[in-house]
């Protein structure tokens, strides 16, 4: 009899247990971190969630409280929470919660938020995202708050936002733009002039040849030059924005049309692009997908000093510095038609289609306040990250002064002049996936560039099929 | 104390649900045994039926993850049969499973009777075949890296040194799925050599000692005592490495992808790609939830019907005392 009485007590602890268990989990499934009540959030420092001071309403303006998620690092999640309790000061009716997460884990986690109608108000989105959002119905457009509320003039990479329609979906957060990085020591060290912006790519490759050195000192323009033991590259070269994209622009090619539905990839254009790639890659002065793969990270490879060259995006700037390089920029080589082609990535605040009205209003407010205030401007230019996105601010000595290195720092906002976005649609990271998929394999002379760019011609044109002809 | 001695008494009995005893069900009693039980069936509803459902209903349906997925019937399967890359991902995995799952086996029990004696420090080497086991996927990666880099690892070293062409490994079409087999069968070996070494272990000794005395040697012993007596375990590690095997996604991930993460894994030119992975990447990355559903559930078939398979042929070869 005894053993039953206790028999039931544990059952029921464990019931109970278990229950407590279950709606702890199920509440944490469905309710995205940051956006529990405020007594449970506070102090909940370290889950990278913590809303930001949550008081009780002053009662004189109407209240609105939006959630704002973003990804970040440490320096940026800090520097990001000072400027929204700037905003907080500036506009005491709007409560604003913030979720940030690592790059990948936020938007893993975001498109699980949306499907489960959980998304923050307003989020920061990688630029080559937005139209993966916009086209699906995901976020709010923006056209007519920007005609009103922002002077296009002033600001860069508004356009970048806009779909063949010309309807815009999102402000620019902060622009990055590809140039070519060089390293001075690697130059120096081999007595070959700085590259100047009148290079063409043959130049690049051409110069590139003497500073590319095999294990026994040899250079690529010598007898005897082993391509496949290289200790030092003429130019590293990866995946798309960095690699093939600006390449193939700047020789007249590409991948999409105008309207983004149609692949332009067999082209003769192309074609001549692709071979001067394989045939740097071939001689061993541009880096091969394998050479890569030998590499801790595709990213590595410059700064580690193991290339005298790469096309870098403005951020590429925080990893030389940190690896004490000796390096400048200047723009990228031009086409052989003399044609000039900046890849660009505007990563960019966008609002959430299922916001109310008063919502979204408020995250505009964010967004507005982002973009017009100066203070937010030459604070988040001074993080190193983005070129910012207001001109004056960009065009001043915060911005074109603000670090030693590199010192051709102009050398970004004139890029900016012939900047084109990376064709970016719905369905823009499966197409890059097919490009590279094919092109490396005319990299590494498994196949002809005609079979390549033929092959990734079809498959790309599917994937666009599959999703516009729906 | 007494209504619960009868609940007790009737589970014993084991009636089964006639119309009384239903209505019965729902009494107090009914009620309490419910209760009790409500633990493991919440778990169940919430975290096996549900998403089985759920999941189910996604292959039957185009669901982008943004939108409310819209019904299409049987689409996605019908897409399935004419998709090339399904077909290669389909061959893929059966390669892999063709080539580990064997290996494996073999190759742990060959380790497990080595070191099934008595013999002083025996305890290291059985840990030191274990550490791969319980090494993390990108631990082992940076093992991988340093022998098969292609520009900094000792196997291409070892290539050029003796005069021969360096091979670009996990980077070539034709070795990528044998590396990756054989670094799973690296990493895997010590926990199947556990099992079999727990299987020999139950082997009665007097069996052995018949045998000496008839006169067999060692490899008629092997053959006609321990293959035949340890085939359970056999059975039950075949089993397990098959459906692991056609689960395997962490290493295929970490080891092809690299940085580039799902996009890039499954190179090259989709060489390594399997099911899983290609399930995940359809699912999560190019947001196409409801074909990677039906993915999952042509896989869960497979699976089903293998284990069907195996549970049918193992009285052709398995002994049980």
């Amino acid at each position: 009899m005894k053993t039953k009485k206790w028999s039931i007590a544990l059952l029921a602890v464990i019931l109970a247990t278990v229950l407590a268990l279950a709606g702890c989990g199920g509440g944490g499934s469905t309710e995205p971190t940051g956006s529990t009540d405020a007594g449970e959030g506070q102090g909940a420092e370290g889950t990278g969630s913590e809303p930001s001071g949550q008081t009780e309403p002053s009662g004189q303006n109407e209240q609105v409280e939006i959630t704002l998620g973003y990804y970040s690092d440490a320096k940026s999640d800090a520097k990001m929470k000072e400027l929204i309790e700037k905003f907080k000061a500036k506009h005491p009716n709007i409560t604003v919660k913030t979720q940030s997460a690592p790059y990948g884990q936020f938007f893993q986690k975001l498109d699980t938020q949306i499907a489960a109608g959980q998304a923050p108000d307003v989020w920061l989105s990688d630029g080559v995202y937005v139209m993966k959002y916009a086209e699906r119905g995901a976020v709010r457009e923006l056209t007519d708050w920007i005609e009103n509320d922002l002077n296009k003039d002033d600001y860069y990479g508004l356009d970048f936002n806009k779909d063949a329609e010309g309807r815009y979906w999102a402000v620019p957060q902060g622009i990055q733009v590809g140039v070519l990085f060089y390293n001075k020591d690697l130059f120096d060290k081999a007595q070959v002039p700085y590259p100047t912006e009148d290079w063409t790519w043959e130049d690049l490759k051409e110069t590139g040849a003497k500073l590319t050195v095999d294990a026994a000192g040899k250079t690529a323009e010598q007898d005897g030059f082993d391509s496949n033991n290289v200790n030092q590259f003429g130019l590293t070269f990866f995946s798309i924005t960095e690699g093939w994209f600006p390449v193939l622009k700047s020789y007249g090619g590409g991948v999409l049309d105008e309207t983004l539905t149609k692949s332009i990839v067999n082209s003769p254009e192309n074609k001549q692009a692709v071979e001067w790639m394989v045939d740097g890659m071939k001689r061993g002065i541009i880096t091969d997908p394998v050479d890569l793969k030998s590499f801790q990270s595709a990213m590595a490879v410059f700064p580690s000093g193991s290339a005298a060259m790469r096309i870098g995006i403005y951020s590429r700037v925080l990893a030389a510095n940190e690896a004490g390089l000796n390096y400048d920029v200047t723009l990228l080589p031009k086409g052989p038609d003399g044609k000039r082609f900046s890849p660009v990535i505007a990563n960019s605040w966008v609002i959430n289609a299922k916001s109310d009205d008063k919502k979204a209003q408020a995250a505009w407010e964010w967004i507005k306040f982002w973009a017009t205030e100066d203070e937010v401007q030459r604070e988040w230019a001074a993080l190193g990250e983005a070129v910012p996105v207001k001109k004056s601010v960009a065009q001043s000595d915060v911005f074109l002064t603000q670090s030693d290195k590199p010192a051709n720092r102009k050398a970004f906002l004139d890029s900016l002049e012939f900047a084109g976005t990376l064709d970016s649609n719905a369905v823009w990271e499966e197409w890059v996936g097919k490009f590279n998929e094919h092109a490396q394999r005319a990299f590494l002379g498994d196949t002809t560039v005609d079979e390549a760019l033929a092959a990734a011609d079809k498959d790309i044109q599917a994937i666009l099929d599959t999703f516009y002809q729906k | 104390m007494t209504s619960n001695q009868q609940t007790a008494g009737r589970a014993l009995a084991g009636a089964g649900p006639s119309r009384s005893k239903r209505r019965k069900w729902l009494d107090q009693e009914g009620r309490w045994g419910l209760l009790f039980v409500s633990p493991y069936l919440i778990h169940f509803i919430v975290f096996v039926a549900g998403p089985l459902a759920a999941s189910l209903y996604f292959s039957l349906s185009d669901y982008d993850m943004l939108n409310p997925p819209k019904w299409t019937g049987l689409d996605n399967y019908a897409r399935l049969l004419h998709d090339p890359l399904f077909w290669k991902s389909l061959w893929n995995t059966l390669y892999f499973v063709i080539l580990f799952v064997p290996s494996q086996a073999f190759l742990a029990l060959l380790l497990a009777v080595a070191l099934n004696r008595k013999l002083k420090g025996l305890k290291l080497f059985r840990m030191a075949h274990f550490i791969p086991v319980i090494s993390s996927w990108t631990v082992i990666l940076y093992v991988a890296d340093s022998v098969f880099n292609p520009r900094f690892g000792f196997a291409n070293a070892f290539l050029t040194r003796i005069g021969l062409d360096p091979q670009r490994w996990l980077q070539d079409e034709q070795l990528v799925i044998p590396l990756l087999v054989l670094i799973a069968v690296w990493k895997g070996i010590g926990y199947m050599m556990v099992i079999y070494l727990a299987g020999l272990q139950s082997v009665p000794g007097d069996l052995y000692e018949a045998a000496d005395i008839d006169g067999a040697g060692a490899v008629r012993k092997f053959r006609a005592i321990t293959l035949p007596l340890i085939s359970p375990t056999t059975f039950l590690v075949i089993v397990l490495s098959t459906i692991s095997t056609f689960q395997a996604f962490e290493q295929i991930y970490v080891l092809t992808g690299g940085a580039g993460g799902i996009t890039a894994a499954g190179g090259p030119n989709n060489a390594s790609l399997v099911l899983m992975l290609y399930l995940y990447r359809e699912g999560f990355a190019f947001m196409r939830m409801g074909y990677a559903s039906a993915l999952a559930w042509v896989l869960f078939t497979i699976l089903f019907v293998l284990t069907l398979l195996q549970l049918r042929l193992q009285g052709r070869w398995v002994h049980y005392d």
